[in-house]
């Protein structure tokens, strides 16, 4: 039965995933099972029945024209492109392992700068400032370095499925069902996830709030300060991880996308949406680091730590603005 | 010799309608019955069965809806005939008289 099974699956593994194709796929798959129920019962071997079945098959092109795939039976996907199920359990571990290394170096680059504020505050509180300076200087370029390095290293490792990216691969629909499956398990964490990062980068700026309204002295004032890095910090790190994480689920179930009937497959598809204009494309492009930096320096430079975050709200407005100026298509 | 498949396709679905005005009936049940009429003659491929399902079923000329098969409970789909085919069905038959009439006159 399995024979029978993956030949099917063979014929039809260049198809796209439409609803038209799904049917005859079932129902070719019924009837050949039926046909090696009976003649199975009729006394012949797994090996007969089989043999019996696979010859008295058919062509799919007889069907192609019914499902308005033609187009597909004549250029399908070029030999060896198929995404097996191994690789694709591959792939969402190698993408799990690689949204932990980036969100962790994203939140190193950003609690970094609690050392200097923490080592600052000690300094105000009358510590020794050379110690203190070198303390903060030398935490802030630790954390950097780590930082930094565990990106660099997570996007080497994680380079060997850039093919993925512009390349046309195909699942098999046993493989997108139990990817489908394996998301609808992880769908309940990435939802706790990410709104705990949420959370954290909104109440980032309590700690600030609190600690001057209880007492305010030099050491409280810069906790608040650090206390946002670090809140933030851990925030982003859930936000990305679990973008990420859901992202490669995505990924792999847009493979076999139903729109993408006619040969039209996940390239197409995965173009990136740019602006024509290359102004815009220019301005958008360092758009987000522009932002990050006129907050850190705002916010270093006034201590407005409790209403600058809002720069970040006001910044999204603003962006969506600039994607719809010109339409997304490209 | 073996049945030429190239002409017996123009009837294939007339041999379909022929077995669904009898009573409703799913794709293998169809196939094998049309094996055994025909004397083990005929054996319809899976692929021209389905295209044959889906095409008349485009046409209007049957219907498909999720039934059971009242011995062993499995679930099919079955395929039941409607007057649009019933009608369809009376017309291919009096085709094949006229297309046997003809053909016979020369053959030896």
């Amino acid at each position: 039965m399995e024979t029978i099974k993956i030949y099917l699956e063979n014929m039809f593994m260049n198809l796209p995933n439409t609803p038209e194709v799904y049917k005859a796929k079932q129902e070719l798959l019924q009837m050949m099972e039926d046909k090696y129920q009976e003649l199975k019962s009729e006394g012949k071997t797994e090996n007969e029945a089989i043999g019996i079945v696979i010859s008295e098959f058919g062509n799919l092109d007889e069907i192609a024209k019914d499902l308005g795939i033609e187009t597909c039976v004549e250029h399908a996907v070029p030999e060896g492109k198929k995404l097996s199920l191994e690789e694709a359990k591959e792939y969402i571990q190698d993408m799990g392992h690689a949204a932990t290394g980036i969100a962790l170096g994203v939140m190193f680059l950003i609690i970094s700068f609690v050392g200097p504020i923490v080592a600052d505050a000690f300094a105000d509180a009358g510590m020794k400032e050379e110690l203190t300076d070198m303390v903060g200087a030398v935490s802030l370029f630790l954390m950097w370095a780590l930082g930094i390095g565990i990106i660099i290293y997570t996007n080497i490792k994680k380079s060997k499925w850039d093919k993925m990216q512009h390349e046309n691969y195909v699942t098999e629909f046993s493989t997108t069902e139990y990817i489908q499956r394996q998301w609808e398990v992880y769908k309940q964490s990435y939802a706790t996830t990410k709104t705990l990062g949420v959370v954290l980068c909104i109440i980032s700026f309590i700690p600030a709030i609190v600690l001057d309204a209880v007492h305010s002295t030099y050491i409280t004032d810069s906790m608040g300060g650090a206390g946002l890095f670090l809140f933030v910090g851990v925030g982003v790190f859930l936000l990305i991880s679990s973008e990420s994480r859901k992202g490669s689920y995505m990924r792999l179930l847009g493979l076999n996308d139903p729109k993408s009937v006619g040969g039209k497959y996940t390239v197409d598809q995965k173009k990136n949406h740019q602006p024509k204009n290359p102004v815009l494309r220019a301005i958008l492009s360092v758009y987000w680091p522009t932002v990050t930096c006129i907050y850190l320096i705002y916010s270093f430079l006034t201590f407005n730590w409790h209403i600058s975050w809002i720069i970040f709200v006001i910044a999204g407005v603003i962006q969506m603005f600039l994607n719809n100026l010109e339409g997304e298509e490209s | 010799m073996g049945i030429s498949s190239d002409v017996i396709r123009g009837y294939n679905d007339t041999i379909i309608l022929y077995l669904l005005q009898r009573e409703p009936s799913y794709g293998y049940e169809i196939s094998k019955q049309i094996r055994q009429l025909s004397d083990e003659k005929y054996v319809i491929k899976e692929t021209t069965l389905y295209s044959a399902f889906n095409r008349m079923e485009k046409n209007g000329y049957i219907e498909s809806f999720a039934g059971e098969n009242p011995e062993n409970g499995k679930k099919r789909t079955y395929y039941q005939i409607t007057d649009l085919g019933r009608a369809y069905y009376r017309e291919k038959c009096e085709e094949w008289v006229l297309t046997k009439e003809v053909v016979e006159k020369f053959i030896q």
